[in-house]
């Protein structure tokens, strides 16, 4: 009976040593089609060349064919590749579009002026964290371009859990995973205002959300979306 | 992240309150030997809050000799060995593609050792009193896989004082035990220091061939070591954890020396440790009947 009793134990044993499993995760976003050099006012006479980016449904970068068009070519007129003509003074609507691979249609507009000088339309982005945890996370964030340099701020009002060893601070565009995320680095300021400085490969318009996560854990703690 | 003192601090209760025998001492040339698997798989944790978040699901198997030895009548030497540790984390795969976004990871290694000395400070009288003094040795490896956040050891050399006080009695064929238990744990490497804090009861039935012992057992952290969010590593064995617990066990003799035992253990309230049961299964040789 001893020796059955060991023989069960040491079968429990080698059993019961962990073997490594799957969790699976919710991760789905919409797909969607982002313009990267938005502008509000094309000067007249002037060419401009639009560029887009499309994310799938995990929130990757994805090669797809995509197409312009603009809804008076009398005002501004633009070809399937995005090279918009301004003709004449007036507003057109610039819409890109294309199909993306699970299926669906994306597209994305935006309202264009011809005007006496090209004007950007977007020169920063704000946003709010929340906490998706138990754990605090909380402040206002801007992203904009300061002396030549990408700069994420945060706001007075910024308040994170000292409670999680391991938090990082992503940029991504999906807010489910770190997977595929610029990971900006481990948080080491827990309240009050203070900024990241973004490498040059990093444009405004990359991503979509700030993520914080703890990193050995593997879970989210919150997140904020760019307006 | 420093993670789940629990896991050490369970493996430790379940090991050596199970047979360290509270008040009482071995007798002289007293030995009990133990040979026990103790496990806890947790998909989620006690936050600072108090409250429960999910996590990637994690495990930690510790294979582990326990052992008690009378050098004395009075003076008790005690030792808890998991020769084999092994701690792993799951796969993270996509729901929407089934990739895996984050692979899982496992080490396997020897664990932190405490080596136990223990003094009765009274060998008579209804309520028998010992001190012990614990180190805890640092052995395990406290910054594996390539994140270095899969662990079998907090890194860190701890000397936990504790006294213990017992009693018995007899209800009918029955006999009745309690313990009181309290402790301060000495950390170092910028671990808090904690209070610790057990009572047990356990009951002998079948003319004490079956032993049913209940435990609750808590642990208070000082909060006067370093921040969490200021410890560089990313290994699974948080400062500052805090529990209160329960558990159960059951040990049968199947002879008159020779036994198995079981238990289960869970927490009323924590933070920052696992919030999922754990459990050991375990063999002993008692060779002091």
């Amino acid at each position: 009976m001893t020796r059955n009793v060991f023989a069960i134990l040491i079968f429990g044993v080698l059993v019961l040593h962990g073997c490594i499993g799957d969790d699976i995760i919710e991760d789905r976003v919409d797909p969607v089609v982002r313009v990267s050099n938005a502008i509000d006012t094309l000067k007249n006479g002037t060419s401009y060349q639009f560029e887009a980016t499309f994310f799938d449904q995990v929130g990757m970068e994805v090669m797809i064919d995509l197409s312009w068009s603009s809804s008076d070519e009398n005002i501004i007129s633009v070809s399937e590749t995005g090279l918009a003509n301004a003709l004449q003074i007036g507003n057109a609507l610039i819409t890109v579009d294309g199909l993306a691979p699970s299926g669906e249609q994306v597209s994305a507009e935006l309202l264009v002026a011809v005007g006496e000088e090209t004007i950007g339309s977007i020169s920063e982005r704000t946003g709010t964290l929340q906490t998706t945890s138990s754990y605090e996370l909380k402040g206002d964030f801007i992203l904009k371009e300061e002396g030549g340099v990408l700069k994420l701020s945060f706001a007075n009002n910024y308040q994170a859990s000292t409670a999680l060893p391991g938090l990082y601070i992503y940029l991504t565009n999906n807010p489910s995973t770190s997977s595929g995320a610029f990971e900006i680095g481990a948080v080491t300021e827990f309240e009050g205002a203070h900024s990241y400085d973004l490498p040059s490969s990093i444009d405004l318009m990359d991503y979509e959300y700030v993520l914080y996560f703890c990193k050995p854990f593997n879970a989210k703690v919150g997140d904020g979306q760019f307006n | 992240m420093r993670r789940i003192s629990l896991i050490i601090v369970l493996a430790f209760f379940f090991t050596n309150f199970a047979n360290a025998g509270g008040g009482w001492t071995q007798p002289k040339g007293g030995i009990y030997l133990k040979l026990s698997e103790w496990w806890i798989i947790s998909n989620q944790h006690y936050t600072d809050a108090g409250l429960i978040d999910p996590n990637t699901t994690s495990g930690i198997f510790n294979t582990s000799f326990y052992g008690e030895y009378g050098i004395t009548d009075r003076w008790t030497a005690v030792a808890y060995v998991p020769f084999f540790s092994r701690s792993y984390m799951n796969n993270v795969l996509s729901g929407t593609t089934g990739e895996v976004l984050i692979l899982g990871e496992a080490i396997n290694s020897f664990g932190d050792t405490d080596l136990s000395i223990k003094y009765a400070l009274n060998k008579k009288g209804l309520i028998r009193t010992a001190a012990t003094l614990t180190l805890g040795l640092p052995l395990g490896n406290n910054s594996g896989g390539s994140q270095g956040n899969l662990q079998t050891g907090d890194g860190e050399f701890n000397q936990l004082l504790q006294l213990d006080a017992s009693s018995s009695f007899r209800i009918k064929n029955t006999s009745i035990y309690g313990t009181a238990t309290v402790g301060f744990n000495n950390r170092t490497k910028g671990f808090s220091d904690e209070f610790r804090y057990g009572i047990e009861v356990g009951a002998g039935l079948f003319k004490n061939k079956f032993w049913l012992i209940g435990r609750i057992m808590g642990v208070e952290s000082f909060q006067n070591g370093t921040l969490s969010s200021d410890s560089n590593s990313t290994s699974i064995f948080a400062n500052n954890s805090e529990f209160t617990s329960y558990s159960v066990e059951g040990t049968i003799y199947l002879t008159k020396q020779f036994g198995v035992s079981a238990s289960y253990a869970s927490a009323f309230r924590g933070q920052i440790i696992f919030a999922n049961p754990s459990y050991s299964v375990g063999v002993f040789l008692d060779l002091t009947k």
